[in-house]
């Protein structure tokens, strides 16, 4: 599971740096996602490319996609932005699904072997356990975590608030909307990119409804609203609240949780209906909670303890 | 010499002629006052003049160069730059980061700028203010925030559009000594402003539109004498 929530950090910060920082909200990052793990899996798979090879191709190819349609679609400001970075999210999802002789259509795309990684003679890893995955993830979250705060403290940081605050105004005060939306929408595209292929390869096999889906642009969303949009460590943070919560809904937890602290008893019609059903409704209680935290703590959970941390502060 | 020449600028929305045949002179180194009565086109020139809208017709020459087609960002780093008359202040941010913004139009280095604009500061008194979210600054000192954002874009001309408006006459004092110094600097400034008195002060020369189309052109004492000017304020006499 930290996995998992290692590539959440690495998504929702490369989407904090294009929605938080420059403030244009692409709901559609599940495209950069998807073109980096279909690049390295095609490559894997058919062509027999390395994975730490074809992660770098995904990258490269994210970036092209990036240019493009960042030179599109940046015309469009606010709610027009972000329905055409749907709209392009999921002209990639049909493809995939349409182009078979590429990706292999809805069947998708299971990796059968890693080669293993040599540096000379010795053998580094050969993927067979999870651990070379932890780290890798865990290097490429705290490689985007220090470049969010690089990108932060640079002048690229200023423009790319200014822009946020005020496209007009930025505009006058000599900034290029146009260049640095996409500066910053390449560096989120090539990061998302990496997450994809580490998720893919990791996982082994990927298919359109996982790794173009809309659901996935939308999770990458929440991980930022979550957490805190426009700040270094909320991603972080909406990485570490929703990851163990959609594993632990999934997997009926709650239900566990609730038998084991004697709240409720597994015999009883409410123990029983719980166990039976609670499960299923897990993607209605995820949705349910994510309403509550955004009606409760807008600027997501570290704007929130920011907020408790003044009042106390006030009142002390 | 002038630094900005309007050469029959018009400019259209559909049928309506928001500017038609507009030239003057903004000569280096002086104060012009815009004037004329709502929707005479004044900001809508501005808007031209600093690459927001393209002029339908005519040319803009800043400097010896030719503008039209000119993005506002590229305006800016030529060295002209606007203010706005509903006031944009970066409102999550800083004070002293919105006048960063302004000064990394010229340079690169984050602490060059911040050096720039806590010195821009001190000229325009914000300088107890630089920690505050520009959000919550009044808007008398939301005005002298924006005059010092544009200033620290090194501009050769500024052009101001109405920045008293709003402000008690304690305020507006200070924004008409602000102008002053900034002209002492040798900034060229095209100034929009409704209060009468205070253009006249301010400005070398003035040019009047009216209905889009330029109605007068002359020192301060010129237009307060034009009848068609008093007439265009004023009504006819019967």
């Amino acid at each position: 599971m930290m996995i998992l929530i290692f590539i959440s950090v690495i998504m929702g910060s490369s989407w904090n740096i294009l929605g938080g920082f420059t403030g244009q909200y692409s709901v559609g990052h599940a495209a950069y996602f998807g073109v980096g793990a279909y690049t390295t899996m095609v490559l894997l798979q058919f062509k027999q490319v390395a994975p730490w090879i074809g992660i770098w191709a995904g990258a490269g190819a994210a970036l092209v996609t990036a240019l493009v349609i960042g030179s599109i679609c940046f015309r469009l400001r606010g709610p027009y932005f972000v329905l055409a970075s749907i709209a392009v999210a999921e002209i990639f999802r049909v493809s995939a699904l349409n182009l078979k002789n590429l990706t292999n259509g809805a069947e998708g795309v299971l990796v059968t072997e890693i080669p293993p990684l040599m540096i000379g003679e010795t053998m580094v890893t050969d993927w067979v356990s999870k651990v070379p995955f932890y780290y890798t993830s865990l290097a490429f979250a705290l490689l985007i975590i220090l470049v969010t705060w690089l990108v932060r403290i640079s002048k690229l940081g200023y423009l790319f608030l200014a822009i946020r605050e005020d496209q007009d105004a930025a505009h006058s005060l000599g900034i290029n909307l146009t260049a640095y939306k996409n500066t910053a929408l390449s560096i989120s595209a090539v990061f998302t990119s990496l997450a994809g292929s580490v998720y893919a390869v990791y996982v082994g096999f990927i298919d359109p409804s996982t790794v173009l889906a809309l659901d996935l642009s939308v999770q990458i969303v929440m991980i930022c609203i979550i957490g805190g949009i426009g700040t270094i460590l909320g991603p972080v943070i909406g990485a570490l609240v929703l990851v163990p919560l959609s594993e632990a809904l999934r997997s009926n937890l709650i239900t566990d949780a609730l038998i084991k602290a004697g709240i409720v008893n597994e015999e009883s019609p409410v123990g029983a209906f719980l166990k039976e059903h609670l499960a299923h409704a897990h993607v209605l209680i995820y949705g349910i909670l994510v309403v509550v935290v955004i009606l409760f703590m807008p600027e997501g959970v570290l704007g929130f303890i920011k907020k408790l941390g003044a009042r106390k502060a006030k009142a002390a | 010499m002038a630094i900005l020449e309007i050469r029959h600028v018009s400019k259209f929305f559909g049928g309506l002629a928001a500017n038609s045949d507009v030239s003057f002179d903004v000569p280096e180194g002086t104060v012009v006052g815009l004037i004329g009565p709502n929707g005479a086109g004044k900001t809508t020139l501005f808007n031209c003049i600093t690459g927001y809208y393209p002029p339908s017709k005519g040319e803009i020459v800043f400097n010896g160069r030719r503008m039209n087609g000119l993005k506002p960002d590229k305006v800016c780093k030529l060295g002209m730059v606007r203010t706005w008359q509903k006031v944009r202040p970066l409102t999550n941010l800083s004070v002293l980061d919105n006048v960063m913004v302004g000064a990394l139009c010229r340079t690169n280095s984050v602490n060059e700028a911040r050096g720039i604009a806590l010195g821009q500061l001190r000229i325009v008194r914000l300088q107890n203010k630089t920690n505050l979210l520009a959000g919550t600054l009044p808007i008398g000192e939301r005005k002298r925030l924006e005059v010092a954002r544009v200033l620290a874009t090194k501009p050769k001309l500024l052009l101001l559009d109405e920045v008293m408006g709003g402000l008690n006459p304690a305020e507006s004092e200070e924004i008409i000594q602000l102008i002053l110094d900034t002209r002492r600097e040798g900034i060229t400034q095209m100034v929009i402003e409704h209060d009468m008195k205070a253009i006249m002060r301010l400005s070398d020369r003035i040019v009047v539109l009216n209905s889009g189309e330029k109605l007068a052109e002359g020192s301060p004492k010129e237009i307060i004498e034009n009848s068609a000017v008093i007439e265009a304020y004023l009504g006819a006499e019967q």
